[in-house]
C-alpha cells in the first residue's frame, strides 16, 4: 500500500537525480574552500536534493499524499500521451519534412484525433495557421525555418 | 532634477513611433494572454523573446514589459466573465467579480478593475522612478557576498510562498540551479553535465525550458480535463462605475496600490500574494464583510489595484540590483542579456535611455491599456468564446516556432518537449515550476558569487555574516526556512497555499 503512494515514487526519482548530480560533482572535482572547483556546487546541491527527496519519499512510506493511481483517475490521459507522441514525431520529422508540412500534419492530428473538431474548421484553421506563420516568419521576419531535407528538391519556393 | 531630465529623455524614446508600436503590440498581446486562460505572460514572453532580436534593445524590452503589465489588466476580464483567472494574479478577482457579473453588474466590475489597475499602475511607475535611482546608489556597494545572500533570500521567499510542501519547493530550486549550471564553467571553462553533446556546451536555453515547463505542461494538464467555461451571457452594459461604486472603491484602490507596490519589490510571487493580501485587508476593514463573496466591488478594486502595483514594483530589484524577483522578470533579464545589457546599479548611468525609456513607455502603456480595455471588452468576450480544442493546437505550434526561432536548433524543441513532460508530471506530483525557473536563471550568478566570495575570504564562510546586508538577508532566509517547522506558522502557510488553490 505504502509503495503505491505518489510521494514515494516522486521522492525516489529525485533521490536518483540528486545522487547522480552529487556523483558528477565529485568527478568534476570539488576543489578547496579557498578555491572551489567546477564540481563544488554540483556536489553540495546533489546532496541537498538527496536530503529533501529522502524526506519526501519517507513521507510517502508513512502514507502521506495521494495514491499513484489517483493522480490519473478520471483524467483523459490518452490525450496527453497522443500529444507527447505527436510532438516527438514532430521533432524527428521537422528538419526532414520541413516546417509547413510538419505543422500542418501536427495541427490536423491534434484537431482530428486528440480533441476532434469539425473538418470544416480543422482543415482551414490548420492550413491558414501553418502557411500564415511560415509566411510571417520566413518572408517578413526573415527567420529561417527548415524546408525539409526529404522534399526540398521538389518545392519551387 | 535628474529624475525629470531622465524622464524627459525617456519620453523621447517612448514616443519614437517604432517604440510606440512595440509598446502597443506588447500591451495588446499582454491583454490577450491575460484574457485567455491557459496561456500566461510567461509563455507569451518566452514566445516573443526571439522577436526582440530584430529591433533595438529598448523596443524589445518595452514590448516585453508591456506584455507583463498588460496581462495583469487582461486577467481580470476572464475572472469576471468566466470565473476562471486569466492568470494567477487574478484568482481572487473571480470571487466577487464573477458574482457581480452574475448579478448583471459585469460592466462596473470590469470598469473598476481597469480604473484601479490604471491608478495602481501609474502610482507604481512614479514610485519606481523615484525609488530606483536611490536604490541603485546603494546597490553599487554590493559585493559578491551581498549578491549571493540576496539571491538565497529571493529563492527562500519564493519557496516559502509556493503552494504545498516547502521541501519540494526547495528541491525544485536546487534542481533549477543545477540545470542553469549545465555547460561550460564560467571560471575555468570545464564542460559540466554536457554528456559530450555539443548543443549543451553553451548551456540549456531559457526559452525551451520556460516554454516546456509553463506552455507545454499547461496544455498537457488542460487537455486531460474536460474544460467547461461558464461565460456570462447577459449584456455587459455600461463599464463606468456609479458614484457610489467609485466612493466604495477609492479606499481599496489606494490601499491595494501601496500594498501591492511594497510586496512587488520583494522576491517571490508579489502580484499573486498582494492580491490575496489586499482582499483579506478589505474584508477585515469592511463594516459589512458578509458582502464579500456576494459581489462586493471592494473585492475587485483592491486586489486588481494590488496586482498591477506589484507588477510595477517588481521592476525595482531587476533594474537596480540586476536580480529578477520572479519568473517574468527573469525572462525580462533574459531579454536584456540577449541584447548584451546587464541590468543593475550601473544601468541608469550607462544606459539611461533604456531605463528611462522603459519607465516612460509604462506611462504610455498604461494609458493604452485603459483605452484598450474599456471599449474592447466586447472583442475580448468573443476571444473567450474560442473553443480550447482549437486554441491549444495553435498555442502548441507557436511554442514550437518560438523555441526553434530562438536558437535555430531542433535540439531546443526536444528540450521543450522534455521539460514539458517533466512540468506536467511535476504538476501531477505537486512540485511547483516557479522556484525551478527562478533558480535556473539565478544559478550561474549564484554559483559565481559564492565562489568569488569564498576566494575573497580565503575559504571562510565568515564573509557572509560580517557584512550587515548579507547577514540580514541570510537571517531572513533562515527564518523563512525554519518557519514551516513551527506548527503555528506551518498552519498559516498551508492556509495561504490553500486559499491560493481555491
Amino acid at each position: 500500500m505504502m509503495l503505491r503512494r505518489a510521494e514515494f515514487w516522486g521522492g525516489l526519482f529525485w533521490l536518483a537525480v540528486g545522487a547522480f548530480v552529487a556523483w558528477q560533482g565529485w568527478l568534476l572535482e570539488l576543489g578547496t574552500l579557498r578555491e572551489p572547483g567546477s564540481g563544488f556546487v554540483f556536489f553540495w546541491l546533489g546532496l541537498i536534493i538527496v536530503a529533501f527527496s529522502t524526506s519526501i519519499a519517507i513521507g510517502g512510506l508513512r502514507g502521506e499524499g495521494p495514491l499513484l493511481g489517483d493522480l490519473w483517475r478520471g483524467a483523459r490521459w490518452r490525450n496527453v500521451l497522443l500529444v507527447v507522441l505527436a510532438l516527438i514525431a514532430f521533432g524527428f520529422l521537422f528538419e526532414r519534412l520541413g516546417f509547413v508540412l510538419c505543422s500542418l500534419a501536427l495541427l490536423l492530428f491534434l484537431m482530428t484525433v486528440v480533441d476532434p473538431v469539425r473538418p470544416t474548421i480543422s482543415i482551414p484553421v490548420s492550413l491558414i495557421a501553418a502557411v500564415g506563420v511560415w509566411y510571417v516568419l520566413e518572408k517578413m521576419l526573415l527567420v529561417q525555418l527548415p524546408k525539409g531535407t526529404w522534399i526540398e528538391d521538389y518545392i519551387p519556393f | 532634477m535628474d529624475v525629470i531630465a531622465g524622464l524627459g529623455q525617456g519620453f523621447l524614446v517612448a514616443f519614437d513611433p517604432i517604440n510606440l508600436l512595440y509598446c502597443f503590440i506588447g500591451v495588446f498581446i499582454g491583454t490577450l494572454v491575460g484574457v485567455l486562460p491557459g496561456i500566461g505572460p510567461v509563455s507569451a514572453m518566452s514566445l516573443l523573446l526571439p522577436v526582440t532580436l530584430s529591433g533595438t534593445p529598448e523596443s524589445g524590452i518595452i514590448m516585453m514589459a508591456g506584455i507583463y503589465y498588460g496581462s495583469m489588466y487582461g486577467g481580470s476580464t476572464t475572472a469576471v466573465l468566466v470565473n476562471i483567472p486569466g492568470e494567477a494574479a487574478s484568482v481572487v478577482t473571480c470571487i466577487d467579480g464573477h458574482e457581480m457579473a452574475k448579478r448583471g453588474r459585469a460592466g462596473p466590475a470590469l470598469g473598476i478593475a481597469a480604473l484601479g489597475s490604471f491608478v495602481a499602475g501609474t502610482f507604481s511607475i512614479v514610485a519606481l522612478m523615484l525609488v530606483a535611482p536611490m536604490l541603485a546608489k546603494v546597490a553599487v556597494a554590493f559585493g559578491p557576498p551581498e549578491y549571493f545572500s540576496l539571491m538565497v533570500l529571493g529563492l527562500s521567499i519564493l519557496s516559502f510562498l509556493t503552494q504545498g510542501s516547502m521541501a519540494k519547493a526547495l528541491l525544485m530550486a536546487a534542481v533549477g540551479v543545477i540545470i542553469g549550471l549545465v555547460g561550460l564553467d564560467q571560471i575555468n571553462a570545464m564542460p559540466r553535465l554536457t554528456f559530450d553533446r555539443l548543443e549543451l556546451v553553451d548551456g540549456i536555453g531559457l526559452i525551451p525550458v520556460v516554454m516546456g515547463l509553463f506552455g507545454v505542461a499547461e496544455i498537457l494538464t488542460n487537455i486531460e480535463q474536460q474544460v467547461r467555461r461558464d461565460i456570462v451571457q447577459s449584456r455587459i452594459g455600461s463599464l463606468w462605475p456609479s458614484k457610489a461604486d467609485l466612493k466604495a472603491s477609492a479606499g481599496p484602490v489606494a490601499r491595494g496600490t501601496v500594498l501591492g507596490f511594497l510586496l512587488g519589490i520583494l522576491p517571490g510571487g508579489g502580484a499573486v500574494i498582494s492580491s490575496f493580501a489586499s482582499y483579506a485587508i478589505e474584508k477585515k476593514l469592511s463594516p459589512t464583510p458578509e458582502r464579500f463573496g456576494q459581489g462586493a466591488i471592494e473585492g475587485v478594486a483592491g486586489p486588481e489595484s494590488a496586482n498591477n502595483a506589484a507588477a510595477g514594483g517588481a521592476f525595482i530589484p531587476l533594474m537596480t540590483l540586476g536580480i529578477p524577483p520572479n519568473v517574468v522578470m527573469a525572462l525580462l533579464l533574459g531579454a536584456f542579456v540577449i541584447h548584451g545589457l546587464q541590468p543593475g546599479p550601473l544601468m541608469m548611468s550607462q544606459n539611461p535611455q533604456i531605463f528611462w525609456g522603459i519607465v516612460a513607455s509604462m506611462y504610455v502603456g498604461n494609458i493604452m491599456l485603459l483605452v484598450l480595455n474599456m471599449p474592447l471588452i466586447g472583442m475580448w468576450v468573443q476571444v473567450l468564446k474560442a473553443p480550447y480544442k482549437i486554441l491549444f493546437p495553435l498555442i502548441l505550434m507557436f511554442c514550437i516556432v518560438g523555441v526553434f526561432a530562438s536558437g535555430n536548433a531542433v535540439f531546443d524543441v526536444f528540450v521543450m518537449i522534455g521539460t514539458g513532460v517533466l512540468g506536467y508530471l511535476m504538476r501531477k506530483f505537486g512540485y511547483e515550476a516557479a522556484p525551478l525557473v527562478l533558480a535556473f536563471v539565478l544559478g550561474p550568478m549564484l554559483e559565481n558569487n559564492l565562489r568569488k566570495s569564498l576566494i575573497l575570504s580565503e575559504g571562510t564562510f565568515d564573509i557572509f555574516v560580517v557584512r550587515p546586508i548579507s547577514l540580514v538577508c541570510l537571517l531572513i532566509a533562515a527564518a523563512l526556512l525554519v518557519a514551516p517547522l513551527l506548527p503555528a506558522l506551518r498552519k498559516k502557510r498551508e492556509k495561504v497555499a490553500l486559499d491560493a488553490t481555491d
